[in-house]
Order: C-alpha cells, then sequence, then structure tokens
C-alpha cells in the first residue's frame, strides 16, 4: 500500500503538472495523435464501411477485415512506419490508422446489413430512393452499432498511442517506456493510470455522444452492454 | 514522405540473412506458440467459470463486467512492464497479463453466448426435468459454443499480437526480431518478425475456424 | 452426448499440444562435462551485445553452459537482476557503475585503478566483484551533426556554453539523473539547454532526432561505429566530465570462481578501443551478428583457436 500512497504522492508533486515532462503537455500530445488518427480513420472507414453495408456487396472482406486489424502486431507497425519516415507524429498515426480502420469498417457494414428489410420495403414505398433512403432511413437506425465501432476503435487506439514513445514519440506513453527503463515503477504506474483513465474518458464521452445521435424513437434498439464488446485490443 | 532516413542502402529484406538465421526465426515461432497456446487455454478454463457466474447470479455480472472493462484499457507494455519485480523476467511475467486479456475477451464472449440461448429453450428443458446444472452442462454451453468458439477465436489472434509485445521485457516470440530490427537499425529481422507474427495469426484463426466448423456445424458464424 | 466427448477429446488434443510444446521449447540442461551454468546479461544497446557474447563464448569455450539475455535493459534492470541471482556477470564500465552503485556520490575519476578499486568496495556488500578493467574504453560523448559544428565554430564541449541556451539535448531518459550526462553538463561546463528531448540511449530514436533537427546536441557512445557515416561529429571533454569508463566484468561473488576470473581477465588485457569501434561499425553498418563478431574476434586472438 505504501506504493500506492508513491503514486498518489507523484500525482500531487507540482512538477510533474508542468513543463514538457508534464501532464497537461503529455495529454495534449496523446489526445492530439489520438483524435487525428480516429478522425482521417473514420473519413476512411466509415463511408467504406457504409457503402458496402448498403449495396451488400464484398462482405466477406467488410468482417473479415477486423481479423486482419487484429493480427497486425501494432509494435511492428509502429517500428516500420519508424524506419520509413523517421522521428515525428507520422508513423504514429499512420500505425493508429491502421489499427482504427478495421472496427469501423466491420460495424459499419454489419450495421447496415441488419436493417430491417421491411423498414427499407416501406421506406421504398413511401418514395425514398438511394441516397436518400440511405441517409434519412437507415443511417439513423444504424448509429447504435456504427459508435460502438468508433468506440471500439478510439478506445483502443488512446491504449495503443502508448508505443509512441518506443520510437521517441510523446504523450503518456513517456511515463510508462521512461519508468520502465529507470524501473521507476511509480511513474510507469502513473502512466498506466493515465492511459486507462484517458480510454475510459473516450468510451464514456463517444457514449454520451451517442446518446445525443440516436432518435428517440429507436433508443431501444441501443445494442446491450455485454455485446458491445471489448473485443479488440492491439497494445 | 517516404525518405528513408538512414543513408546506407538497406534492402527490406536480405535473404542472404535470412538463409543463415533460420534457427533463431525457429526459436523465436516456438516461444510465440508457447506464450500463445499458455495463455488461451488457461484463459479459457478460468473465463468458463467466471462466465457462468457472471451468468448465473445478477450480483456477480457487472462487477466482473466492470473490473475486466478497466483491465482492458491498460496499455499492455505498463502491465507487463509492472510485473517484472514480482515475478522477473521470465515467462511467467508474460503468461500473468496476455491471461488476463484473454480471460477478458472469453469472459464476454461467455457471457454472451449464454445470454443469446432462447428463454424458450430454457423454459423447455425445465418442462423436461433438467436441473439446473445438467440444463447447464447438456442445453445452455453447448448452445453457447459459437459464442465461445468465436471468442477462442478472437482471443487467439489478439495474443498473437500481444506477444509481440512482451519483447519489452525480454521475450517478444517473433516480437524479438521486430525489436532487434528497431535497436539495430535493421531492416530484415523487423520484416521477418512482422511476417512470422501475421502468419502465425492466420494460420491460428483458420485452424480455430476449421475446428468451430467441425464442432458447432449448426451455426456458421463470422 | 457425442458431440460433447467429441470437444473433450479435442481438447485433450488440445492440452497434449501444449505440454508438448512446453517441453520442446525449454532450453536443455547443462551439458554432461560442463563446469557449470552461467547466465551472461547484456544492455539494451549492440556493444553489450558483442562484449556478453566475447566473455559468454570464451566462458563456454572453456566447459561452462552459458545462456544469455542480451539487451536486457538499462542499469536500471540489469543491476536488480544480478543482485537477485537471475543473472551471474555482465559487462560493465568502471566508472558508470560505480557512480550507479554508489548512487551518484561523485566517486569516479580518470583514474581507472582508483576507480576499480572504489567499485569493488561499493560491490563487496552487494555480493558482487568488479574484475580487472580493460584498456578499452566507451564513455558518454556529445555529438552534433556537421552543419551545427561549423554554424557555432564547436570542436570541443566548452565551446557549447554561448549557444547551448539555443540548443536542445537528446539522450535516455536516465540522462538528468547522471552524474556524467545532463547535471555534469550543467556543472562542469555551465551548459543550461533550452530543452531536454528524452529519446533512447544512443539508439535509433536519438540518430532519428539528429536526421531531422529535433535535437541539436545528443548523446553517444564514443566508441560507435557508425557516427562518421552518420554525418556526426564528437565535441571533444575538455574539461575531463567523462571518467574512467573502461570495460569491465561484474560478476556475482558466488559464481566468480577462479577461473571465471582468469578467461576473463585474460580478454579484458587483450581488448582495445580499437577493437570496439571496428566491432561496432561490423554490427551497425555491416549488420554482422554480435555472436559472430565476437567469435571472430575471440579467434583473431587466439581464445578459442
Amino acid at each position: 500500500m505504501a506504493f500506492l500512497g508513491d503514486v498518489l504522492m507523484w500525482f500531487t508533486d507540482h512538477a510533474n503538472w508542468s513543463g514538457e515532462n508534464g501532464i497537461p503537455q503529455r495529454l495534449a500530445e496523446h489526445v492530439q495523435i489520438s483524435a487525428e488518427s480516429v478522425l482521417i480513420a473514420a473519413v476512411v472507414a466509415l463511408p467504406l464501411g457504409v457503402a458496402l453495408g448498403h449495396f451488400g456487396r464484398f462482405g466477406d472482406l467488410a468482417i473479415n477485415i477486423s481479423n486482419v486489424g487484429r493480427a497486425l502486431p501494432s509494435i511492428a507497425i509502429i517500428i516500420i512506419a519508424f524506419q520509413i519516415f523517421g522521428l515525428g507524429d507520422t508513423p504514429i498515426v499512420i500505425c493508429l490508422v491502421a489499427l482504427a480502420i478495421p472496427p469501423m469498417v466491420t460495424n459499419s457494414y454489419v450495421a447496415l446489413r441488419e436493417v430491417d428489410p421491411d423498414i427499407k420495403e416501406a421506406a421504398r414505398g413511401m418514395g425514398f430512393r438511394g441516397l436518400a433512403q440511405l441517409l434519412r432511413v437507415e443511417l439513423p437506425l444504424v448509429v447504435p452499432l456504427v459508435m460502438a465501432g468508433i468506440r471500439t476503435s478510439a478506445v483502443q487506439v488512446v491504449a495503443t498511442a502508448t508505443l509512441a514513445a518506443l520510437i521517441g514519440g510523446g504523450g503518456f506513453g513517456r511515463y510508462v517506456f521512461d519508468g520502465l527503463a529507470l524501473r521507476d515503477y511509480t511513474t510507469l504506474f502513473a502512466g498506466a493510470v493515465l492511459v486507462a483513465a484517458l480510454a475510459m474518458a473516450t468510451e464514456l464521452s463517444l457514449s454520451g455522444l451517442e446518446r445525443l445521435l440516436v432518435p428517440r424513437g429507436i433508443r431501444v434498439l441501443r445494442a446491450p452492454a455485454s455485446a458491445r464488446a471489448a473485443t479488440f485490443k492491439t497494445a | 514522405m517516404g525518405k528513408v532516413f538512414l543513408e546506407v542502402v538497406d534492402p527490406w529484406v536480405n535473404w542472404d540473412w535470412v538463409s543463415r538465421h533460420i534457427p533463431l526465426f525457429e526459436d523465436a515461432l516456438l516461444q510465440h506458440v508457447r506464450l500463445t497456446v499458455v495463455a488461451v487455454v488457461v484463459g479459457f478454463l478460468l473465463s468458463l467459470p467466471l462466465g457462468v457466474a457472471a451468468y448465473r447470479w445478477r450480483l456477480f455480472r457487472n462487477p466482473i463486467l466492470a473490473v475486466f472493462g478497466i483491465f482492458y484499457t491498460i496499455p499492455s507494455v505498463a502491465l507487463f512492464a509492472f510485473l517484472v519485480p514480482y515475478t522477473g523476467l521470465s515467462e511467467t511475467t508474460a503468461e500473468v497479463g496476455l491471461i488476463g486479456y484473454t480471460v477478458l475477451i472469453l469472459v464476454r464472449n461467455v457471457l454472451v453466448g449464454l445470454e443469446s440461448v432462447p428463454p424458450d429453450v430454457i423454459d423447455a428443458a425445465d418442462g423436461m426435468g433438467y436441473r439446473p446444472v445438467a440444463r447447464l452442462l447438456r442445453i445452455e454451453i453447448p448452445l453457447a459454443l459459437p459464442a465461445i468458439f468465436a471468442g477462442i477465436r478472437i482471443a487467439t489472434v489478439t495474443t498473437i499480437g500481444l506477444v509481440t509485445i512482451t519483447a519489452i521485457i525480454g521475450l517478444g516470440g517473433a516480437g524479438q526480431l521486430i525489436y532487434q530490427g528497431l535497436i539495430l537499425n535493421f531492416h530484415t529481422p523487423l520484416v521477418v518478425g512482422t511476417a512470422l507474427s501475421i502468419a502465425l495469426a492466420f494460420i491460428a484463426d483458420g485452424a480455430l475456424l476449421v475446428a468451430q466448423r467441425l464442432s458447432v456445424p449448426w451455426a456458421r458464424t463470422a | 452426448m457425442k458431440r460433447n466427448s467429441d470437444l473433450a477429446r479435442r481438447f485433450g488434443v488440445l492440452v497434449a499440444l501444449v505440454v508438448v510444446a512446453a517441453a520442446c521449447g525449454s532450453t536443455g540442461g547443462g551439458g554432461t562435462n560442463s563446469k557449470g551454468t552461467l547466465t551472461v546479461a547484456g544492455f539494451n544497446f549492440p556493444e553489450s551485445s558483442i562484449l556478453a557474447e566475447i566473455y559468454g563464448q570464451a566462458l563456454a569455450h572453456d566447459g561452462y553452459t552459458v545462456t544469455y539475455k542480451l539487451l536486457l535493459g538499462t542499469r536500471e534492470v540489469v543491476a536488480p537482476a544480478i543482485q537477485a541471482g537471475q543473472v551471474d556477470l555482465y559487462p560493465g564500465y568502471a566508472a558508470t557503475d560505480l557512480e550507479y552503485y554508489n548512487r551518484g556520490a561523485g566517486e569516479a575519476s580518470g583514474d581507472v585503478a582508483a576507480t576499480a578499486e572504489k567499485l569493488n568496495t561499493r560491490l563487496a556488500p552487494l555480493s558482487l566483484v568488479a574484475l580487472t578493467p580493460s584498456a578499452a574504453v566507451d564513455q558518454n560523448a556529445f555529438a552534433v551533426t556537421k552543419d551545427t559544428a561549423t554554424k557555432y565554430s564547436l570542436t570541443k564541449l566548452s565551446d557549447l556554453a554561448p549557444v547551448a541556451s539555443k540548443l536542445t539535448l537528446g539522450a535516455g531518459p536516465e540522462c538528468p539523473k547522471r552524474p556524467f550526462c545532463l547535471p555534469g553538463l550543467e556543472q562542469t561546463y555551465s551548459l543550461h539547454f533550452k530543452a531536454f528531448k528524452a529519446l533512447d540511449t544512443d539508439g535509433p530514436a536519438t540518430r532519428a532526432a539528429f536526421k531531422n533537427g529535433t535535437i541539436d546536441v545528443g548523446l553517444v557512445f564514443s566508441s560507435d561505429g557508425d557516427l562518421n557515416s552518420l554525418g556526426l561529429v564528437v565535441l571533444q571533454d575538455d574539461k575531463h566530465l567523462e571518467n574512467a569508463d573502461n570495460v569491465v566484468p561484474i560478476v556475482r561473488q558466488a559464481a566468480a570462481s577462479d577461473e571465471v576470473k582468469s578467461v576473463l581477465n585474460a580478454i579484458d588485457a587483450k581488448l582495445t578501443t580499437a577493437d570496439l569501434v571496428t566491432m561496432n561499425s561490423q554490427v551497425s553498418i555491416q549488420h554482422q551478428d554480435a555472436d559472430a563478431v565476437a567469435a571472430a574476434w575471440l579467434q583473431q586472438h587466439n581464445f578459442t583457436g
């Protein structure tokens, strides 16, 4: 328990809240690379998954891309990107984008596929065609599952961004790797706590966002908690 | 973009080096397989009772899910590093961390599987006179098998990826080659290690898919 | 039900596979005529792997069963490991090891013999012993790119004093705590850099940081073989901040038999700084393996003739 006391003291130490290695700076770095990666991945993955699901094409690919994503060793991708691009944010963002894309594609595809055909039929009967049907009928229905995909990606991006410190990057991973190098377990633990806290905050805020986006009428369709699962761990 | 940062001409795969280091790859793969199999098997053995407990007793369900939900957000590097003073620089340290993550994945899948058993089936079983334990073993768990198998596949592929991270504490399996590639600024072991890890993941996933189709042919899940 | 027993059988096969895999993977025990088992550790940079391999292969040639734990980590990882008996020896550096075990008391000097003696005083209560140091030296060195050297006319470290406030220093995370690193630069040379960037200890991140200008001054090792090819120039340590960092084996007293000592001391007697530079460049530039380079050195010097 003395160890937890040390960790508490680490958090209350003024020196750890200022300067280049302070919590605010590292938080900003960590949030920046995570947010950048999730946004870029979303711009690529969501339209792709939605399109594939809407037209019912390449289903096997869309579903198995998550398996592919899981099979990629994140540490290897970061190092390969580092050897190509050198120091900086680029290698980290590339790795995180690659890891964030699969869950978003798979979830978007499955979500669109699961839209009740009766609803699509009714929409057609009401005069909705093509893009209008997609935007005004299907998309509102699929928000829960799509958001679950975004949440899965975002949480793992935040956790995997810890690896940035391996190739000289910043973020909370600095506390973890520097702590490991110096056998300073207090700093290491503090780093882990900060990453976990940020990941949980990400999960909660995206859940909140989902609540705002899901139209009241279909709120009952939200996926049960146990199914919105932690099935994607990359670091 | 795309500028190689070290001027020395270093092909991505130096086949001569590869041919001279086959035993190194064999050792790395063996360690990788060993770490993975132990993590998944032990994780499965632990997650079955935990999943059943969470299913049977409402009281356990939320705490178990909550604890593992938090565990999931801890970066694995930190977990492995943190265990070192307690379990040393050994495979035990890696296994404790890896098993934690496999249990996490499998408990959820056991739970989802059990919860997806239609209530009609349970009623029918009760009507036929099945006692709770018998019902669990002979009706509910077999019906939950597709989800459980899916969980085993996910856990295995995930573990194969996480094993590479244990290179940070002196292990790593194929991750050792990857880490060496970083420290020595050498492309070839990095590429070989990555390829081995990915290949292992696909082979394991394929083999488990076949096992799944053979064991539970009535349910074709993705 | 048949399904369940099928499953059980498959499960049994899986468990059997686990056992087989575990058995196949475990390293064999000592040979029939082994003099004992020794575990050699190395720090997380290539030169340490080379030195560990040299020591280890010589001991193996002498009849010991040797296992290696290379690229293990910084001294903060290796020192506890040897104190806990998880490893038996590692190739240390006299002055830096002294300042580690005396918690930065500032006892090291340029005098190798005196430094080694003080080191042994510090090691004795930990049941460790330092053997005879080698003439080969590998110290901390601070380098800049050729462009930076030209721009500010830098040849020695004291030349940095007027311009340090404009420059960023890069090193491993342990640098701010090591007397031969940041604190030493501040005290001995009055250098106060604009910023410090924690990267790695003379590793790929430091080199990449030089390349894209993230750092201006970086910590390297004086025996690195690739500095020239990277366009880096080492600044001379004119005020002698760095001390006698001669290569010296640190061994657990329980493992330091007379025979082990004589093998290792014989190696140290022949090892030179030039050898270190050559072997380092063979590994870092030509991508030769540390064990092959070590074997070649041992053969050249008739240890494994």
